[in-house]
């Protein structure tokens, strides 16, 4: 498992390590002890994967906005 | 009537290495809830090989029984380990169960609660795991069914984690009901919804990581007490964890003591009221002291 900070991670390395956390917890291969400190990488992971994908909708939203203002703007000719 | 607590001695013999969550203090915490209650304590009898073996192959009880170290520690898995007393712990705890379900099937009580150690609830036919060395619910369910000819039995497993044991050793068994909630994902990883059971007798319900009391108790009254008044058990067995508590180290639901009071009042709804709780998880010892508490303090009042 990568050792890299959540906080440092792409969108598809955080993706990358959740399934790996996740398919680790659900084939039973960590003990008892340490399952819960794996879930709370897990949810680290998610709530990173989440903010990535906020940021990139808010992104997607901006640029529908500036096109929407862009058509907007255009002169309609020949009307 | 009375509630009866069965608990042992020996069961403070099974010693876990240093810094291990599933360690000899929890009983004292246990004592510490239990204090005050107007409860009936019994000294758990040494259970009867021929208990276990209803659950366990003989071969598998034999390698354990042959895995006790005379000193230090011998480890079965990542989480499991023996000491010299740990057989005898373990077959106190087998023991409870047994007399447990005798005093409640005759008449003898009307509540049960067995403290004993190491829990149970992940030992699986032939695999000792997830602290477990013996299935000492199924061991109980078994008893009542076999030995007392009961035809409808039915456990609650509320520990935190899948009681995959229990699963495993009742697979097959239709004349006993088991439930499990569990947050999931989360050790043992399994637990899922579609695992059911050869005759559909098996419901598994995960739980989300964070959730609370409150979200406990929709799942409760929404499948849980419906599933048991169709399945109108003779009796009910509880595997009762302590660690979906909001302090505990293991896990991560929120659920609090009064969360345990409440969800013991309405199992001792089924089944006449007859009820027999034995110990599995609950590591955070004040959150083991309070869960407890509540537990049997309801376990007493209806016991009465």
């Amino acid at each position: 498992m990568s050792d890299k900070p959540v906080d440092a991670m792409s969108f598809e390395e955080a993706m990358a390590a959740l399934e790996q956390v996740v398919g680790a917890l659900e084939r039973g291969e960590v003990p008892l002890e340490q399952s819960i400190a794996l879930y709370e990488r897990g949810a680290q992971l998610k709530a990173h994967c989440a903010k990535k994908l906020a940021e990139a909708e808010e992104k997607v939203e901006l640029i529908r906005a500036q096109e929407g203002r862009a058509v907007g703007t255009t002169p309609a000719e020949g009307m | 009537m009375t509630c009866l607590v069965y608990t042992h001695a020996d069961c403070e013999r099974h010693v876990t290495p240093p810094g291990h969550p599933e360690r000899v203090e929890r009983m004292a915490a246990i004592k510490l809830g239990l204090a005050g209650l107007a409860v009936e304590h019994r000294d758990c009898p040494l259970g009867d090989e021929a208990e276990v073996l209803r659950c366990h192959p003989a071969g598998y009880l034999a390698r354990v029984k042959a895995a006790v170290p005379s000193e230090g520690w011998a480890q079965l898995d990542g989480d499991t380990f023996l000491s010299p007393g740990s057989y005898a712990a373990a077959m106190r705890a087998v023991g409870g169960v047994c007399a447990a379900v005798d005093a409640v099937i005759t008449g003898g009580a009307k509540t049960a609660f067995v403290a004993g150690r190491p829990p149970g609830h992940h030992a699986e036919r032939d695999i000792a795991m997830g602290f477990c060395l013996f299935g000492t619910v199924a061991i109980g369910a078994k008893r009542a069914l076999e030995h007392h000819g009961l035809s409808r039995v039915a456990i609650v497993d509320f520990d935190v984690h899948h009681g995959n044991g229990t699963q495993d050793l009742l697979w097959d068994e239709e004349r006993c009901l088991f439930i499990s909630s569990h947050q999931m994902p989360l050790y043992p990883g399994s637990g899922r919804p579609e695992e059911k059971g050869s005759h559909g007798q098996i419901m598994n319900l995960p739980l989300r990581g964070g959730g609370t009391g409150h979200d406990m108790r929709q799942v409760y009254e929404r499948v849980v007490f419906p599933a048991l008044a169709d399945w109108k058990p003779e009796l009910l067995l509880i595997s009762a964890g302590f660690d979906a508590h909001a302090d505990d180290p293991l896990a991560g639901l929120e659920w609090q003591a009064e969360d345990y009071a409440w969800l013991t009042r309405h199992l001792c709804e089924f089944a006449g009221g007859r009820v027999v709780s034995t110990l599995e998880g609950g590591y955070d010892l004040d959150a083991l002291a309070a869960s407890v508490a509540a537990h049997v303090g309801v376990l007493e009042e209806r016991g009465r």
